[in-house]
């Protein structure tokens, strides 16, 4: 049983927010200008991104209704009636509510009976296990279709008032950095045991993804204070104490963060031996990390060994669309989809590492459908 | 660095080493004093217990590169000679694991009279098997994983140390050394490849030296915290 992406969509609240707008809608930590923004932009090259709060760091739209919206969008796209979803699986970092599931409030705002529910937990590569899952439930033909949905609003957790809650003001680099880094939006894919009667579908021909959290502390949290060892969130006495204590900041481990490039580079080259990735073979790459790795000597060592697939052929939208986290691919792939001509036959490769505790997924689509 | 061009079997042989190497990067940290060391809680005792340890391993490192060079027969010449110019760099390397050892306070006499420990047994004791071999081409994949190895040290931990303590006179000499020469070494060692890794059967065996070696570098380590 073939499964295709038969349709994508995508929802990105708000205007386009420049460089210099951020703090505007983020605000100033303890009123001043942050000192690593400038940097931190810079090595990461994004110029524009959404928020779903306002000047005054308000709530405009929730994360469940930045999923509906997506998956909306991707359902008008499609030949397939909201009534007929069979299968719904969805992934974000953080839903509006810590319970019930994301799944469930997703469901509830599409207002879609009797599906068959998923929801996926994690960072940026908890969107691939929600699609993972569709995958494998319509190919094992125990579903017809699934609606797919990944969103995330990250920005509430950037808003300069939680910072200030922080005991002795203690914002190292860690704290900081993914405020320059993440932004809001929500994508959505469909999926279908059958071809899409007009247009282009991607048939997905396989999804692997291998996890090193065991090798390493984890990398980005939330939930655990700057020096704390033991002590997470809920041991606190309560959450005001947790927070004072810096426990619910989004941190990242910026020194561990090399070691993305090994276990991805790793994963890719385990692929290749497994005979399921021939990189000449490739036509696009569609890889969800930030530009400067591109860099690093491994591409150089990549390319020499004859395993690299020429910069040519990579697209992102990273750099206009911001760094959504687990909704970036599906963000990825539907602008993707939409801007170019792909011809059938053509071959996509997709990448997610997630830094959160070294988990890396690939999926291999080829482009199906009538010319 | 120019692109090299590989032959095909040398690409090949290439991506194998890589993940090789790579899976070994990623085990390393599940070596305890690797762990502790990266994330910045080694202490003094720790470092001058890693420098003790490699001490031993490396002051025998030239004598199954020599080894290597004299297996070689003339149909290798060339090879013979690259070989015996790593063995003419390399022999006096101890002397800056020792210069280290007493600059991060420890007793000379200390370092040069310790013994190798398991893990440097196992690892000296194949190096000089696979040396003593006819044609050893195989130790191409032993060169990998040392300089990798060397690399990590000087672009990783060398940074790491040095950030956790501040010595009166430089005690990661070692350290910082192996990211001197980087780019030729590499060069050097991609027409190396290219050079032996003329049959599947070569491939193989490179292959497997490689990772035959990384895990008892693996387990040298891992034996620190033994001793």
């Amino acid at each position: 049983m073939d499964v295709y992406i038969n349709s994508t969509g995508r929802y990105l609240p708000g205007k386009a927010i420049d460089n210099d707008e951020i703090e505007n809608v983020l605000g100033l930590i303890n009123g001043k200008k942050s000192r690593l923004k400038k940097k931190i932009l810079k090595s990461n090259g994004i110029l524009l991104r959404h928020y779903a709060m306002n000047e005054k760091q308000e709530t405009q739209i929730s994360n469940s209704d930045m999923a509906a919206n997506a998956a909306m969008n991707c359902l008008d796209n499609s030949y397939l009636a909201p009534t007929k979803i069979q299968m719904l699986s969805c992934a974000t970092s953080q839903g509006d509510m810590v319970l019930p599931g994301f799944g469930s409030m997703v469901q509830a705002a599409l207002n879609i009976s009797e599906v068959e529910l998923h929801t996926s937990h994690g960072i940026c590569s908890s969107s691939m296990m929600a699609l993972k899952t569709a995958f494998n439930n319509v190919k094992c033909q125990d579903n017809e279709n699934a609606l797919v949905v990944a969103s995330e609003l990250t920005s509430r957790l950037f808003k300069h008032s939680r910072y200030e809650q922080v005991e002795n003001n203690d914002i190292d680099f860690n704290a900081e950095f993914l405020r320059w880094m993440l932004s809001d939006g929500a994508g959505a894919l469909l999926l279908e045991n059958q071809p899409r009667p007009t247009g282009k579908s991607l048939r997905i021909d396989w999804i692997k993804s291998f996890s090193h959290a065991n090798h390493f502390p984890f990398c980005m949290s939330v939930g655990q204070a700057k020096d704390e060892e033991y002590k997470t969130w809920q041991d606190y006495n309560s959450y005001a104490e947790a927070e004072k204590a810096g426990a619910l900041l989004l941190r990242q481990d910026v020194r561990l963060l090399d070691n993305i490039v090994a276990i991805g580079v790793q994963g890719f080259l385990k692929l290749i031996a497994q005979g399921r990735v021939e990189t000449n073979k490739i036509d696009h790459v569609l890889c969800h990390f930030s530009s400067k790795y591109f860099k690093s000597k491994i591409f150089d060592m990549l390319e020499t060994a004859g395993a690299s697939i020429p910069e040519e052929k990579w697209y992102t939208n990273l750099y206009q669309r911001g760094n959504t986290g687990c909704a970036s691919i599906f963000i990825m792939l539907d602008e993707f989809i939409k801007t170019h001509d792909v011809k059938t036959g053509e071959t996509i490769f997709c990448m997610v590492p997630e830094s959160g505790r070294f988990n890396c997924a690939y999926m291999h689509l080829t482009v199906a459908g009538n010319e | 660095m120019e692109h090299m061009v590989l032959t095909s079997l040398g690409q090949k042989c290439l991506q194998s080493l890589l993940k090789v190497w790579l899976d070994f990067d990623i085990e390393m940290n599940q070596v305890a004093i690797v762990k502790r060391l990266e994330q910045g809680r080694l202490s003094l005792e720790d470092y001058q217990k890693l420098l003790l340890n490699l001490r031993q391993q490396v002051i025998e490192g030239s004598r199954w590169i020599s080894r290597t060079a004299s297996s070689f027969d003339r149909h290798y010449a060339d090879i013979r000679s690259t070989v015996i110019s790593h063995a003419t760099e390399e022999h006096r390397d101890y002397l800056l694991l020792e210069a280290d050892y007493v600059a991060a306070g420890g007793e000379l006499t200390d370092i040069q009279g310790a013994r190798k420990n398991i893990g440097s047994e196992a690892l000296h004791g194949f190096l000089m098997y696979r040396a003593s071999l006819p044609n050893p081409i195989d130790l191409i994949g032993a060169m990998w994983i040392i300089e990798g190895l060397g690399n990590k040290m000087a672009t990783k931990w060398s940074k790491r140390i040095n950030e956790q303590f501040s010595f009166d006179k430089n005690a990661t000499t070692f350290m910082e050394y192996h990211g001197e020469n980087d780019e030729n070494h590499l060069a050097e060692l991609y027409q190396l490849i290219d050079r032996v890794a003329t049959s599947e059967q070569n491939v193989d065996d490179i292959i497997r030296t490689a990772k035959v070696v990384a895990k008892l570098y693996q387990m040298q380590l891992s034996e620190v915290d033994n001793v």
